[in-house]
């Protein structure tokens, strides 16, 4: 179960419990004993839907992963493909299905394709003569995965770089898809309000979807009121400054992947007495972070700085929780305190767990490096010389830092100015390209590109018309009792939110000179709703809105999110989704090409 | 006498005011036959065909009804819905005789069936219409029926066709153009299927039977339309085997989005004509970058690495990027020196940074050549100098570096010099 999905506002394990019926399905119309043969990119999502043991109710006996030649033995009747529709994965398949032993037991093939079935790689299948060993071919669209009570994502990884650098709309119609989908389940969203390109192609095929699904009136009570489709591209500045959550941060130095986080081992190591403690475990320690456990929904999206105290609360509860027990004369008091025990126990190991992140992170945080980092960062947000060459940085560069911690202090300094004057531009390049190494001229291309390193034209900087207008500065924040979104980058208020903000109250209108100079077209539709469906709001109940991310959102933007949702004034509540969760670090790096 | 029968009388009497009516009818009740009477009038007006007759028989059951508490309205309605539909039918213009058993034995789906096979159209949906059956079983199927006919009318014009499909039809949901445009196809009325086409909201319908009759570019532009790139993809590759190359790239030329698709796939598929089509397009910035690409991709010996870059320079100049032709200019420089040095000093050079190269010689002993390489690359100093900390640290020269440090002072490079040879000093010499 993932009880966690339904603590929202919005109960996702509806979509949940919808996806895996999809699957289970598929899974009962290839009778018989399977293996099912995996892209190797669908493995992490597909946990967030199915475990391995609903897999194995319908008679999945073995796993493999999709590599060249012959697949391996396996007494099974079916071979079940679960494949992203790309070319370069047809071939495999072909040579897969090409190489089968002919004088060894028949087996059926099928494929699935996730999320969307594909002629294009159909008809390749068809041009290397397997097409028509396949029985079944079906699609599985699974666009929009649950991650948490008020979070989805795609994690389509190359999105950005496929809406923004390719002209590839590919996965902004998986997007709309999903959103069809989402509707479908949770009824027709009223209104849709967009800000960029991309929000609008969306949009605009979320309608005409709708028009070729006339006739199905969907006659499900509307869940979410509205619908924001913000491009990654209308904010670019906040996804390059350092997280400053605990979340954020363990994102920022250790990396999530579909909600686990792989952990060095050390702090870890089960503490014992005697000599046990000198085999240290070498392998990586895993953890899956999500609201399901209760200590991490409190502190995810609490500023670093506020994490410290809460957790030595919680200690002292703890303890003295245990300590309880002396207290307890009669043998019913006894019974009551052992049947508060296992829920105790996981308190107490989810509060070590969570020192020994703290602990780590401390190390990383407290360096002089760090502070540094976030001192120049802090300046370039804020307006400081973010016209010249910086020193920090060109230390960084002269040291051989990290050359994507190096990138994307240059990029927020662009964005921080709108665009750098050439002549700063060509030094940062030239520095670059001669520390570390020409092939990164392709990168750099890229990113000129995205817009995140570019030029200044016209010789305006209109950040700090934006910066004042969003307020997206704030001099007085606080890290423990935060007042404003501001605290979950100490001071930062993400751009993206504040948008969401102000569209909320007061409204648009309000802000149109800003909305003016952020890049792409600002828009809102109606989808009218039959008279039966209107919703008729009870005094004090919020609003649910729908943010839809469209190139990428980082955990600090959702803690952002999150904060307005909990507002007691706030009237608006918050779900999140996106195409993929990331940070800066993996947003540049998805940018790079190393031609070899 | 059956109850009904008595039934039918009293409801007389009633009528003449008689009261006779009473007396039949307590007669019907004491018996407790009541319920059943009502039946049977209702039944027998269904075997009926007079509508007369029908009818006073349903008057005899209604007025029945009066007199019972919980007498369930189904029956009588559904009775009366259906009569009407069988008095339609048995009219001398139609003229289907069906009894009422033949008909609940036939079902009324069947009965549509003949209806539209009859080519009575307008019959059938008001049949439908008048039994509320859902629109997907019963108005749009008929309307389909009656469009896919209307196709084959060859003394009408395919725009009159069209429109008069259009205005019967509207957004009927559950119809399906597409079919009715692959019925027109059929009869080899292309046009006339290309405006119906015109109507079709669902693009995956209406791009394939659009390829099939040939009309590529329309089905180009339906398909960029949905969004759906799948089916982009689909009618590209169609359109480049059907088309020549340079017809190709000129239909692309007209489709942004269609092109950049196109591109995604040659740079997977098809290097060469992604080439072809930046040269197409005068785009002298990504051909830069695609003879990058092959300089290290395709090229083994220096000589075509050096002649790859030296296109890409020439193309970077001619899309006014000045600061990249200049940089490919350096690197072949760096490429043609690294390759010398590993001649001379051997070692491994080739693919190293400028930033590197220098290292490498200052860690091989060779400073002078050190000093002459950052001279010509103009090495900013600041950098030399971490450069060369670095390198002294990792030598573990502590004398030469402490020489560096002192001739280093006085210049007004940051002097963190004292802290980071401390940090290093002590953790070399804890190992």
């Amino acid at each position: 179960m993932a009880a966690h999905l339904s603590y929202g506002r919005v109960n996702l394990n509806v979509l949940r419990e919808a996806v895996r019926r999809e699957l289970r399905e598929f899974l009962d119309k290839c009778a018989g004993s399977k293996a099912i043969v995996w892209d190797e990119y669908l493995t992490g999502p597909f946990g967030l839907i199915a475990q391995y043991s609903l897999l194995k109710e319908h008679e999945v006996e073995k796993m493999f992963t999709l590599k060249g030649n012959r697949l391996p033995a396996a007494d099974v009747k079916n071979i079940i493909f679960f494949v992203r529709p790309r070319l370069e994965l047809m071939n495999i398949i072909a040579e897969n299905v090409l190489s089968e032993d002919r004088r060894g037991p028949t087996r059926d093939f099928h494929i699935l394709f996730v999320p969307r079935r594909s002629l294009l790689c159909e008809q390749r299948l068809k041009d290397l003569g397997v097409l028509g060993s396949f029985i079944h071919r079906e699609e599985y669209s699974l666009d929009l995965i649950p991650f948490d009570g008020d979070l989805l994502s795609m994690e389509s990884e190359g999105a950005f770089k496929e809406c923004y650098l390719e002209g590839d709309q590919t996965s902004l119609y998986h997007a709309a898809k999903g959103l069809m989908t989402l509707q479908a389940l949770y009824g027709t969203i009223p209104q849709i309000f967009g800000k960029g390109e991309c929000a609008r192609q969306v949009a605009n095929m979320m309608i005409r979807m709708k028009r070729e699904f006339t006739g199905s009136q969907n006659s499900i009570f509307p869940v979410f009121d509205n619908l924001l489709l913000l491009d990654r591209n209308v904010d670019l500045l906040t996804p390059l400054a350092t997280q400053l959550t605990y979340e954020g941060l363990i994102d920022e130095i250790y990396g999530i992947q579909n909600s686990y986080v792989k952990l060095p081992p050390e702090k870890f190591a089960p503490k014992k007495q005697g000599d046990g403690g000198k085999d240290l475990p070498t392998e990586a320690k895993k953890l899956q972070l999500n609201s399901a456990e209760e200590l991490y929904a409190e502190i995810r999206d609490k500023n670093f700085n506020a994490v410290g105290s809460v957790l030595s609360k919680k200690a002292k509860i703890i303890s003295a929780a245990f300590e309880e027990r002396h207290n307890a004369k009669t043998v019913g008091e006894i019974k009551q305190f052992v049947s508060q025990l296992p829920h105790m126990q996981a308190a107490r190991g989810s509060l070590a767990n969570h020192t020994s992140i703290a602990e780590l992170i401390k190390d990383v945080t407290t360096s002089e490096d760090f502070f540094d980092k976030l001192t120049v960062e802090q300046e370039f947000m804020s307006g400081i010389d973010t016209d010249k060459v910086n020193n920090y940085i060109e230390d960084c560069i002269a040291q051989k830092h990290s050359l994507i911690k190096v990138l994307r202090l240059v990029c927020l300094q662009s964005v921080c100015n709108s665009g750098l004057k050439q002549k700063v531009l060509d030094y940062y390049k030239r520095e670059i390209l001669q520390t570390y190494g020409y092939e990164h001229i392709l990168t750099l291309h890229n990113l000129e590109k995205a817009g995140l390193l570019k030029p200044q034209t016209g010789g305006r900087n209109n950040y700090p018309t934006i910066r004042k207008t969003l307020r997206l500065w704030m001099d007085d924040v606080n890290e423990q009792n935060p007042t404003d979104i501001s605290y979950v980058y100490s001071g930062y208020a993400p751009l993206s939110v504040r948008l969401a903000q102000l569209l909320s109250r007061p409204g648009w209108r309000s802000i149109e000179e800003v909305l003016r100079i952020l890049p792409g077209p600002h828009f809102e539709e109606r989808q009218p709703l039959p008279t039966g469906l209107q919703k008729k709001r009870q005094p004090g109940e919020n609003r649910v809105t729908l943010v839809f991310f469209l190139g990428g959102v980082t955990f600090a933007e959702i803690a952002a999110l999150r904060f307005l949702s909990q507002l007691e004034d706030g009237g608006t509540e918050y779900v999140i989704a996106t195409t993929k969760l990331m940070n800066g670090t993996s947003w540049i790096e998805a940018l790079m090409e190393k031609p070899f | 006498m059956a109850p009904g029968a008595l039934l039918l009388e009293a409801q007389k009497e009633y009528e003449k005011e008689s009261q006779k009516a009473d007396e039949y009818l307590r007669e019907i009740q004491e018996l407790g036959q009541l319920t059943q009477a009502v039946q049977q009038c209702i039944e027998a007006a269904g075997h009926e065909h007079q509508p007369d007759m029908q009818k006073s028989l349903l008057r005899a059951a209604s007025f029945g009804k009066c007199f019972l508490d919980r007498f369930p309205p189904n029956s009588f309605v559904h009775m009366c819905q259906d009569l009407r539909v069988l008095n339609a039918v048995r009219d001398y213009h139609i003229g289907i005789p069906l009894t009422y058993s033949q008909y609940k034995q036939l079902t009324i789906q069947v009965l549509l069936d003949r209806l539209v096979l009859r080519r009575l159209y307008p019959l059938a949906i008001q049949i439908c219409e008048y039994l509320r059956l859902p629109e997907v079983q019963g108005v749009s199927r008929i309307l389909a029926h009656w469009a896919c006919y209307k196709v084959q009318q060859k003394d009408v014009s395919d725009e009159d066709v069209a429109r008069a499909i259009n205005q019967k039809l509207g957004d009927t949901p559950g119809v399906s153009y597409s079919d009715i445009a692959a019925r027109a196809y059929g009869c080899g009325r292309t046009e006339l299927a290309i405006k119906l086409l015109e109507y079709e909201p669902r693009s995956g319908e209406q791009v394939p039977l659009l390829l099939k009759m040939k009309r590529s570019k329309l089905a180009l532009s339906k398909a960029i339309e949905s969004g759906d790139t799948d089916l982009v993809f689909t009618v590209l590759l169609h359109l480049k085997n059907e088309l020549n190359r340079g017809d190709f790239f000129m239909t692309l030329r007209n489709q942004p989005m269609a092109l950049s698709l196109y591109r995604q796939f040659c740079k997977h598929q098809e290097l060469e004509t992604l080439k072809d089509l930046y040269n197409q397009d005068d785009n002298h910035q990504e051909l830069g970058s695609f003879h990058i690409r092959a300089s290290y991709a395709a090229e083994e010996r220096i000589e075509g690495r050096v002649a790859a870059l030296q296109t890409a320079a020439d193309a970077f100049y001619k899309a006014k990027n000045e600061f990249a032709a200049k940089a490919t200019e350096d690197q072949m420089r760096l490429l043609r020196l690294q390759r010398r040095l590993e001649d001379e000093l051997g070692g491994q050079f080739l693919d190293l940074s400028l930033h590197d190269t220098v290292t490498t010689l200052i860690l091989g002993g060779h400073n002078k050549r050190a000093e002459q390489l950052a001279r010509d690359f103009r090495i900013p100093d600041k950098r030399l100098w971490w450069l060369k900390l670095t390198a002294l640290a990792d030598l573990e020269d502590w004398e030469e570096l402490e020489k560096f440090s002192k001739r280093q002072e006085g210049c007004a490079l940051p002097s963190p010099s004292a802290s980071f040879c401390g940090d290093l000093h002590e953790t070399t010499q804890q190992i």
